[in-house]
């Protein structure tokens, strides 16, 4: 009995985590799926051949895609690092930390239909540029969040000591406080990465359809009916989580 | 220096959270008063009279809360059971890393997965048709779009699943929860007290914010309900968007009620959600 509840647990983790990405990557390689086939009857990498050799607009949304995510990552995590400093000694620590919060909870779609006359007036909508400030105004926040705890009783006291020895504050930050933060930092830049790489409300409103990202492509090659390529982009959009997850495992198991 | 360095961090707080936030919100609230829009001559009340009495709209945030409920209790429960029967298999080995296999899923890809997997002509329908169980595509039931809205609450569960059994596989290690089985064991607890007295209401109490917060993001999602949803009933995103993107411009300053009421709710919950994690964090 015990052995047989162990093969069910074994068995249905493994599905429920791994069928999909199979499925996915199936259909990605695959140019007919007529019911009621239960796998592909006819394998293709079209739309791999096309993704290598520019044939589709795929390559040039993973390119932008990885541009915006990168971007919005590396300016959430300098910016949240730095204000969360501020907010966790601050006297008004919970109460800051509840205005941190609610722009990273708001439904970002909703957050966006909101915000869109300001971007039309700013002549942001449907630009690169707007649509990285739109997702800053949700990764900056959780970076705020993500480096209150940082911020601590321990951290403050290393500050100290080298203020005592007579090191400046720029000092402390080189020398102890970055070398302190590196792998959070690391984290923290993965975690607004995939904020960025997941994000489809506030792009589809912001970017006004003009600016097209992998899950905006995923959305529009699917009301066109083409799987194929949806599956394809499914793909690219799932392999960098995976990769950042794996480092990020790594980085926690090694550091934190 | 320190003070430069505040005002820059203040500066940078309002600038990229609170001035958006005031700013979405203050537009949202004059243009369903009628002070702001193309179709709007004067204060009015007549858009929040309108869709307080249409009941699409407390419709939708009911349906929104049903969604996000069933699927967090599922989620919640399954991670719970195996976090505890399975924890010594979960923390080594393979399933350290393939738990983490469907985080790795932003909730529009989850959304076509699951169309593909659970629709009638999907994978389950042709293996259904395969092994005889049904004949045609048309007697497969309704498992996306449909009235349960049963593809929507098994992605969501997909997605939220795996972090719920990372979050109590990590807190049964940090918070040392073996130590308090054994002191039970000790005082003639049995394993069904164990589980029952002892781990599941220390693992709640410790990940109540987490649920909390969970319980918003699935509130207030979008994408997965506008792909595998019906038209009616609309959760509150998608109820939104409808009318503030839509061609009827009639129809626009009740999306921005529904959006100013759907904050109102955000801002209400982060509070009991703050208050509850200080509690967690105290206990």
């Amino acid at each position: 009995m015990r052995i047989k509840f162990s093969l069910f647990f074994h068995v249905s983790m493994i599905a429920v985590c791994v069928t999909p990405v199979a499925i996915l990557l199936l259909l990605s390689f695959s140019k007919n799926w007529a019911f009621p086939v239960l796998l592909v009857d006819q394998f293709s990498s079209i739309a791999w051949n096309d993704l290598f050799s520019g044939g589709n607009d795929v390559r040039h949304s993973l390119l932008l895609s990885v541009l915006i995510a990168t971007v919005v990552a590396f300016v959430a995590t300098i910016i949240g690092f730095f204000v969360s400093k501020t907010i966790a000694y601050h006297t008004y620590r919970r109460q800051l930390l509840f205005l941190a919060y609610l722009p990273f909870v708001l439904s970002p779609v909703i957050l966006a239909v909101c915000l869109k006359f300001y971007f039309i007036k700013l002549s942001l909508a449907g630009t690169v540029a707007g649509v990285i400030i739109a997702q800053l105004i949700i990764a900056i926040p959780y970076s705020i969040i993500f480096f209150t705890g940082f911020w601590n009783q321990r951290v403050k006291s290393f500050e100290h000591i080298v203020n005592t020895l007579g090191g400046t504050n720029i000092v402390a930050l080189t020398s102890v406080i970055i070398p302190l933060s590196k792998p959070l930092l690391l984290v923290c830049f993965f975690q607004c990465f995939l904020i960025s790489w997941f994000e489809y409300g506030l792009t589809s409103v912001i970017g006004y359809g003009k600016i097209q990202t992998l899950t905006i492509k995923v959305y529009q090659f699917l009301t066109e009916a083409n799987i194929y390529y949806a599956a394809l982009s499914c793909c690219l959009l799932i392999i960098p989580p995976v990769l950042l997850l794996w480092i990020n495992k790594r980085i926690f198991l090694k550091y934190l | 220096m320190k003070n430069k360095g505040t005002i820059l961090s203040f500066t940078l707080l309002f600038i990229f959270a609170i001035i958006p936030l005031v700013a979405g919100l203050g537009y949202a609230l004059l243009y369903s008063f009628g002070l702001v829009g193309v179709l709007n001559h004067g204060f009015t009340l007549q858009y929040w009279k309108q869709a307080f009495a249409d009941q699409a709209i407390a419709i939708s945030f009911l349906y929104s809360s049903s969604i996000a409920i069933i699927s967090l209790l599922l989620s919640v429960i399954s991670a719970l059971l195996v976090a505890l029967r399975y924890y010594q298999l979960l923390k080594k080995g393979i399933y350290t890393y393939l738990i983490n296999l469907p985080l790795a899923f932003p909730p529009i890809v989850a959304a076509f997965f699951f169309f593909q997997f659970l629709s009638k002509g999907g994978v389950v329908s042709r293996a259904a048709f395969q092994v005889g169980i049904t004949h045609t595509m048309q007697q497969f039931p309704d498992l996306v779009n449909d009235r349960l809205s049963i593809g929507i609450i098994l992605a969501h569960c997909f997605l939220s699943f795996p972090f719920f059994l990372l979050l109590f596989t990590g807190l049964i290690k940090t918070q040392r929860l073996h130590d308090f089985f054994q002191i039970a064991e000790s005082l003639g607890a049995n394993k069904r007290q164990i589980t029952f007295r002892v781990a599941i209401p220390l693992l709640i109490q410790k990940s109540l914010p987490n649920i909390l917060l969970y319980f918003i993001f699935i509130f207030g999602a979008y994408e997965i309900p506008v792909l595998l949803g019906r038209s009616h009933p609309e959760s509150v995103s998608v109820l939104a968007v409808r009318k503030l993107q839509k061609f009827n411009m009639l129809d626009i300053p009740q999306g921005y009620v529904i959006a100013v009421v759907y904050t109102i709710f955000v801002v209400l919950f982060i509070l009991i959600f703050l208050k509850q994690k200080k509690l967690a964090y105290a206990n």
